[in-house]
């Protein structure tokens, strides 16, 4: 206790402010920029402009993410978040489902995206928004560049055509340079628009025209490139084959044949129209492997000046292979060039070309080769450095051809998110990218502490005598890792010395391996002493298709994940293997983590209307959140009937409910004030803060969890609902952040902090009507349980908050950072609570005594300082939840955020004053240490000398 | 065998100097000299003094003792007032200083009467002691008084928080919020 309050004191001397130090970022902190799995037809290499020589790697991902990536080390030159910012996330969840296009040319300085209502150019080679435009609705259908020269323009501004699908089919050509609107074409016939593609000379407009219970016929209209006049127009009876637009397989290529494929239902059939003519080329499917096939996928380059040939891809379950045609302009006609045999591997197909000339590249599981379109001999063939153990998706490739050899270079998207780049066989970087997809994480639990955890407790019941011998005979039996430990200690000894930090800090918990479970059914495991790389990734869902994960409950060496359909994966936390499945039970909306002492905690499922699934032996009482809005609170045996329910008055909805962390504790119980008297702090385990929504106003209810009853309410009016309402409690204190409008003159209007306190009592000294009581019962006690003193303090803040969070320490006497996540800047920011105390005098300065208890002047706007940002100057975007956990260092919080980029650090609120800073260096102590050791030597015979020559003369 | 007869110097020096002649006496001193026969004069002069007196006078001395530390009080007050109540190296040793002196008083109370011990005053030496001690704790009253304004003394509440236990629920609630 004593030392307890010996730490308090000293972590109350420093200041609460730290910040993160330019030489720390990527010291102490690790950051995953992510774009989100590359989508198939948006990846692509690029020069970005005309003038530069090397080319990028441009993508837009399923998360709707724009960017433009290095392919040399695989690092992020820049990238957009192109769902509209201002959008709501529901809103933005709708949007991301929406198919997105990228369109890029090699003469143009842009690349075109395409997604929702908006259509938006950006600069190739550093992101900038050069135009965009928006149809509210109306979706984007396809999205073409258009090659051919403009008078109007320098050669490097190309136009973009756009074919939107709203009311009617509207195709709209964009100027390149601003983005106007130059021509549109509505189609009022009726069809299904379906895309657009141009060739030299012309525009064509390809819709869908339905053929009552049948299927489509493909209607190709052409248009004037610079008015929009539909022109020549002709229909393809493919009502037979064609039952939807999923059934054509291709259409495109900006090329100057392009084409229009689509297959029978049963793959016997292959039928190519090019385009322009009304002729329909049938080609048989050569299937000899028996298997059926899966699917049929058609590369053609997309550069207007390069050969007519493209390439047929036939994939079965277990086989692939390809036939390559030839299309010959003035005939008209589609011959077969050759045929690439079918391997029992999966493999991708990757167009790219040089010149006029086109190339395939095939990448399978295990090699990687080159072909041209022109004939079947094999430019170059490499097996791969390390044979991907992942289906490949899709790939985009660059061949470099220097006389006879070629060099390649290609990006690889795998079924596991990943994103390889592979240069001639060679692997060269990876970009985990289904890591932007995260759905829960937590840190792995030690196992090695346990068993010292275990001998230390046993200790602890023994008698004084017997933990003496139990302790002997435990140091006894250590002995034999000494010679281990003797061999490692020079070395030790040298990094020790050498190292850039002063302390290894392994030890104490601070590089903890990070469980993440991510929306494709992945779990991976990222070590955070290794800049985040992943030690392992495993497939944990079953079958093909995502999963939705709820919570990862850790013991020492294994995982559990838990999914919303009730069933849980058990995985070992060091090697990624898994150990054990549950089948799937009910559909579940929560998990509830009952720990009654020491053994291994209970997970109890919720189901989605707040019902616990199983009732455990025990006591403990459960609360839960149902779909009807309704917050219940249950004893563990009975999961029949609920002990107490609460619903917020008519009207409100409940939006969020939150609970004290289950690790929060608490170093002193009552808050000093400067005259030396004491606040008593209400600390209560079982507090909820559970959030209602009407309309224009947020009303906050704290409810004690156990018998249901409300002890504090608070309603905010003019607030916006739509946008998040973040909200946290902890300790004695709860915050909650919210848009307000407002409502009668001289309102504060903007993004407002709350931040209110709960004490026992208003007067200082005095402990309420529980006394000095060591235990209480809100069942059983005499009285209902007193409610707070809440003191409560409002900030207007800069920028929306989207998820808030409480730093955790091992015993709670680091002062605690309130970590918000900024949607609006991409950062991470950890406000110090005395900042945030609701007892700053309002109105006047601090008197001395109030100085005292490091209280200063109310002000109404709190300026986020610079020194707050835990995500220093990265651009952390996405995020959506973040963690945090204590280490065995008292003054160090781990801190791991995810939902899009990936960030993890480590805080130190009161400053680092259990570890030793930069500053002290080792090398100097020791030096200085021998220096007067053999300064002693030295001297001591020489001083011993003079004082016995000294008596010598004295007597004399 | 008899002892060998003492040296000349030990004889001079057992032997009291001869008085000086008539003559001798009247040669006036070296200056710088001093005569040490005034001085056994005067000892041996007061020595027939009477014991009531000597008693008044031992009574005397060991007031003056006993209320010696008073006239430190004032003194102390006004370094202590002058010193601020602010932790420092010097506050410090001041405030240690001024406990240092009333507790070393006080263990050596019977020490520093003991020259004026005697049967016949005994009774009065008691008050005496007593005002001694009395002055003392003045003294240290003083010192309290300070370390108090020090805020060294664990006279309030914050001073026992560390001993207070926070209040436990019996019942624990498990949430299923997310």
């Amino acid at each position: 206790m004593r030392l307890q309050a010996a730490l308090f004191l000293l972590a109350a001397c420093v200041p609460s402010a730290t910040a993160v130090f330019k030489d720390e970022v990527d010291h102490v902190d690790f950051h995953h920029a992510l774009l989100g799995i590359p989508s198939v037809d948006t990846t692509f290499f690029l020069r970005p402009s005309a003038s530069s020589s090397a080319s990028l790697l441009y993508t837009l991902s399923e998360k709707s993410i724009l960017g433009a990536v290095n392919p040399r080390d695989g690092s992020i030159v820049w990238r957009q978040n192109i769902t509209r910012s201002s959008l709501s996330a529901a809103q933005q969840q709708q949007q991301q489902q929406q198919q997105g296009f990228l369109r890029g040319s090699d003469e143009s300085n842009t690349v075109v995206s395409a997604v929702g209502a908006d259509v938006s150019s950006w600069s190739a080679v550093d992101g900038k928004l050069v135009w965009e435009n928006r149809f509210a609705g109306e979706t984007v259908a396809d999205l073409e560049v258009l090659e051919f020269e403009d008078a109007s323009h320098p050669a490097t501004v190309k136009d973009t055509i756009a074919l939107f699908a709203g009311a009617v089919g509207t195709v709209r050509r964009f100027d390149g340079g601003s983005g106007d609107v130059k021509w549109e074409f509505k189609d009022q016939s009726g069809d299904l628009p379906f895309q657009v593609l141009s060739s030299p000379a012309e525009i064509y407009y390809i819709s869908l025209h339905s053929v009552p219970s049948k299927g489509y016929k493909i209607k190709i209209t052409s248009l004037d490139p610079l008015t929009g006049k539909p022109g020549q127009q002709y229909v393809l009876s493919s009502e037979n084959e064609v039952a939807g637009p999923e059934s054509v397989l291709f259409v495109g290529a900006n090329n100057a044949s392009p084409l229009v494929v689509w297959a029978d239902k049963l793959h016997k059939t292959l039928k190519v129209n090019v385009i322009g003519s009304k002729q329909v080329h049938t080609i048989t499917i050569d299937n000899e492997s028996g298997e059926e096939i899966r699917s049929i996928t058609v590369h053609a380059s997309r550069k207007l000046n390069s050969l007519p040939h493209f390439l047929v891809q036939y994939e079965t379950e277990s086989s692939s292979w390809a036939d390559v045609y030839h299309v010959d302009l003035k005939a008209s006609t589609v011959s077969k060039a050759y045929h690439l045999p079918r391997t029992q591997e999966r493999s991708v197909f990757a167009t790219s070309n040089k010149d006029a000339n086109v190339y395939f590249t095939r990448m399978s599981e295990s090699e990687a080769a080159v072909v041209s379109s022109a004939s079947h001999g094999i430019l170059g063939r490499w097996s791969l450095q390390s044979p991907s153990t992942e289906r490949p998706l899709h790939a985009v490739a660059e061949v470099v051809v220097k006389g006879d050899s070629v060099a390649l270079r290609s990006a690889v998207v795998t079924e596991s998110g990943d994103w390889h780049l592979i240069q001639n066989g060679q692997s060269g970087w990876t970009r985990y990218e289904a890591l932007a997809g995260a759905l829960a994480a937590t840190w792995v639990e030690a196992d090695d502490q346990e068993e010292l955890a275990h001998e230390l407790e046993v200790e602890g019941h023994q008698s004084l005598l017997g933990a003496y011998f139990h302790r002997v005979k435990r140091h006894v039996r250590d002995l034999q890792y000494l010679p281990d430990w003797l061999r490692e200690l020079p070395s030790r000894v040298i990094t020790s010395v050498f190292s850039d930090e002063v302390t290894n800090l392994d030890s104490f918990g601070i590089n903890m391996p990070v469980i993440v479970a991510t929306e494709n059914g992945r779990v991976y495991a990222l070590d955070t002493g290794k800049h985040g790389a992943v030690a392992w990734s495993v497939k944990a869902a079953e079958g093909q298709g995502t999963w939705d994960v709820r919570t990862i409950v850790t013991q020492p060496g294994s995982a559990t994940v838990y999914v919303e359909d009730g069933s849980s994966v058990t995985l070992n936390t060091t090697s990624g293997a898994i150990l054990s499945r549950t089948a799937p039970t009910t559909k579940t909306k929560s998990f509830a983590v009952v720990k009654q002492d020491a053994s291994s905690p209970v997970v109890i499922g919720v189901k989605e209307d707040g019902t616990p699934l199983d009732a455990i032996n025990g006591a403990g009482f459960l609360v839960t959140l149902g779909d009807d809005g309704r917050v219940r609170g249950w004893t563990a045996a009975d999961n029949k009937y609920p002990v107490w329910e609460f619903a917020p008055p008519e009207g409100q909805r409940i939006v969020r409910a939150t609970a004290r962390p289950a690790h929060d504790p608490v170093a002193s119980i009552g808050k000093v004030l400067g005259d030396r008297s004491v606040l008593y702090k209400y600390l209560n385990p079982n507090l909820a803060l559970v959030t209602a929504v009407s309309g224009s106003t947020a009303s906050f209810y704290l409810l004690d969890a156990i018998s249901g009853q409300l002890l504090h309410a608070s309603t905010q009016r003019g607030v916006d609902t739509t946008q998040p309402i973040p909200s946290v409690i902890s300790e004695n204190w709860f915050a909650y952040s919210f848009y307000g409008d407002a409502v009668q003159e001289g309102d504060a209007r903007g993004y407002q902090l709350v931040v209110a306190e709960l004490y026992e009592s208003p007067t200082p000294n005095d402990r309420g009507p529980l006394g000095s009581a060591s235990n209480y019962s809100s069942l059983f006690g005499a009285e209902p349980l007193p409610a707070p003193h809440v003191i409560s303090q409002a900030f207007v803040i800069p920028e929306p908050i989207s998820h808030m969070t409480v730093t955790q320490t091992r015993q709670g006497i680091t002062t605690r950072q309130l970590l918000c996540t900024l949607p609006a800047s991409n950062s991470l920011i950890g406000i110090p609570r005395p900042v945030l105390d609701p007892r700053r005098p309002v109105g006047r300065d601090a008197t001395a005594l109030e100085a005292e208890e490091g209280l200063f002047k109310y002000h109404p706007f709190l300026e986020f300082d610079g020194k707050w940002y835990i995500s220093h100057a990265r651009d952390v975007a996405g995020l959506s939840t973040v963690l945090s956990r204590p280490t065995l260092l008292e003054s160090t919080s781990l801190v791991f955020a995810f939902g899009g980029d990936i960030f993890a650090s480590r805080v130190n609120p009161s400053q680092a004053f259990d570890i030793l800073g930069k500053g002290f260096s080792k090398l100097q102590l020791v030096l200085t240490v021998v220096a007067l050791a053999v300064g002693v030597v030295i001297l001591a015979p020489m001083v011993r000398r003079k004082q016995i020559n000294a008596v010598w003369k004295a007597s004399s | 065998m008899p002892p060998p007869p003492p040296p000349a110097w030990v004889v001079a020096l057992n032997s009291p100097m001869p008085s000086l002649s008539k003559n001798a006496s009247r040669i006036p001193d070296p200056p710088g000299y001093t005569k040490t026969k005034q001085r056994t004069q005067t000892s041996s002069s007061s020595a027939p003094a009477k014991p009531v007196e000597t008693d008044a006078l031992k009574l005397k001395k060991a007031w003056e003792i006993a209320l010696a530390p008073s006239k430190q009080i004032p003194m102390n007050a006004i370094m202590m007032y002058m010193s601020g109540n602010s932790l420092q190296i010097f506050s410090i040793m001041m405030v240690f200083m001024l406990f240092k002196g009333p507790i070393q008083g006080l263990i050596n109370t019977n020490a520093a009467f003991t020259k004026f011990e005697a049967e016949s005053i005994r009774g009065k030496l008691v008050g005496v002691k007593a005002v001694y001690v009395l002055m003392q704790l003045a003294l240290l009253a003083l010192g309290i008084w300070k370390v108090n304004g020090m805020g060294l003394l664990p006279t309030t509440r914050s001073d026992w928080l560390a001993w207070e236990s926070e209040r436990q629920p019996l019942e624990r609630a498990y949430f299923a919020f997310t």
